[in-house]
């Protein structure tokens, strides 16, 4: 099986705590680029990238619009921005309408991923309270890339992993250990 | 979705047939936008063209529905805590205040100014234009008047932009929203007061064509999250010609998630959040 070297990951409600768990295992020696499109509080815009890097042995950034994209990093989408993947490896961000009544939308990230990057990205969709998301992880599994669903069972809230399986019809249901472990492993 | 030579046939029927000219938006973003019309409108792109070729007031409607017009009170209130404390603490004992908001959408920034300038008592001083490309939100900016409830967030940022002293914590500023706004629950709306809206002149403006329009320099540029739309050659070109309408040491306040790229950078000092012209 192919490796991804790009990893975009979706989360909402209840995703906070696995996401602080997989940026506690990622090595300072990691050599791929992950995407972290996550529904946040509008009010919280600022303290969120601190947050995270406390735990990081990565740079976790909030990129720049047109920034370029490097390998060992954590992009996360900024609050009230969406956030695209160029086919250029470059970001683009915009203030665009809501999509799912979201900003950033995780659909419009996983979209842009797959249509760029194809087969070298895998999408993870994670707890969350809407839909957003199972689109993006069809166009990513459509698109020859790996699609991956956190098992909703051990999810706090399961309305978007349940509708992400529903549309993308991927079999990687996985806990949290083989997401984490398929991070990793991913190399 | 869209393919690039439908794009480039949309922007060759436009430019064929007004004087709008899309070649230099950012590809993606317009290819997005497209696809958003063609669905909200339910056309293929052939019959889109086809349209905007024959009727000159879709073509407006279509080039209005390609900007983007998202804007707040005092989005990001730490930039206007910066706005207020740092930029205008250097131009404040000017005569003259000259200010451009470049793409001023439905007016929201132009409001959160001039509270600010009304805070600090210098209005009076500042010679304000506002432009934007999209003649329908100038309209609404002229207004002042926003849905209140689905705004909330507006009263939020105005008390963490205005009410909080960054560089003082114990200088709780106490000044109402609504010596601002009037605020009307049963219209559910917000108004901007008389007093904050007879300062402004509007203009139609169109920083692809760059028509030079202006008389004086700016001490002040605000040109948040417009850049975004367009690729790196038109960026350029707007840089360049808001460096050359800045006065020195004029700031240029873009958007907290933009930068500026390659040479023209040059022209500029980054300083915080904020470009100076040299």
């Amino acid at each position: 099986m192919k490796t991804q070297k790009y990893i975009v990951i979706g989360g909402s409600a209840g995703s906070f705590k696995i996401i602080i768990r997989i940026i506690k295992f990622l090595p300072a020696n990691f050599k791929k680029t992950i995407f972290l499109t996550l529904h946040r509080l509008k009010h919280v815009r600022s303290g969120f990238v601190e947050a995270l890097s406390l735990k990081a042995n990565i740079p976790i950034v909030e990129p720049k619009d047109k920034e370029i994209i490097l390998t060992g990093r954590i992009y996360l989408a900024p609050a009230n921005y969406h956030l695209y993947i160029e086919p250029t490896k470059t970001i683009s961000l915009s203030t665009e309408e809501l999509v799912n009544h979201s900003r950033p939308s995780i659909d419009l990230t996983f979209q842009s991923a797959a249509h760029s990057l194809k087969d070298n990205v895998a999408g993870i969709i994670l707890s969350g309270a809407n839909r957003d998301g199972a689109e993006g992880l069809k166009q990513i599994k459509l698109n020859g890339g790996f699609a991956i669903v956190q098992n909703p069972e051990e999810c706090q809230v399961l309305t978007m992993p349940t509708a992400a399986l529903k549309k993308s019809q991927t079999k990687n249901i996985y806990s949290e250990k083989q997401i984490i472990e398929f991070i990793l492993n991913c190399k | 979705m869209i393919k690039l030579d439908d794009i480039i046939n949309f922007n060759n029927a436009v430019k064929e047939v007004s004087s709008y000219n899309l070649s230099d938006y950012s590809k993606k973003s317009l290819g997005r936008r497209i696809e958003k019309i063609l669905s909200d409108y339910k056309m293929t792109i052939d019959s889109l063209i086809k349209k905007i070729k024959l009727d000159s007031n879709f073509l407006e409607k279509i080039i209005k529905n390609i900007t983007v017009n998202t804007t707040e009170l005092f989005r990001d209130p730490k930039i206007w805590q910066s706005v207020k404390y740092r930029v205008l603490r250097k131009l404040k004992n000017k005569d003259t205040i000259n200010i451009w908001h470049a793409g001023c959408s439905t007016g929201q920034e132009i409001y959160s100014m001039l509270i600010i300038l009304h805070e600090l008592g210098i209005a009076n001083k500042a010679n304000i234009l506002a432009t934007d490309i999209n003649t329908d939100v100038i309209e609404i900016a002229k207004k002042g008047e926003y849905i209140y409830k689905f705004n909330i967030e507006y009263i939020e940022n105005f008390k963490q932009a205005i009410q909080v002293n960054p560089y003082n914590y114990e200088d709780k500023i106490d000044v109402s929203f609504t010596k601002y706004f009037e605020i009307d629950r049963v219209k559910n709306l917000m108004t901007a007061k008389p007093f904050l809206k007879n300062k402004v002149v509007f203009k139609k403006y169109d920083l692809v064509k760059q028509d030079n329009i202006f008389a004086e320099k700016f001490d002040i540029i605000f040109c948040r999250n417009v850049l975004i739309y367009f690729n790196a050659k038109l960026q350029k070109r707007v840089v360049n010609m808001f460096a050359d309408v800045l006065s020195k040491k004029g700031f240029l306040i873009l958007g907290i998630h933009e930068s500026i790229f390659g040479a023209e950078a040059l022209k500029y000092i980054k300083h915080g959040e904020f470009y100076i012209r040299r």
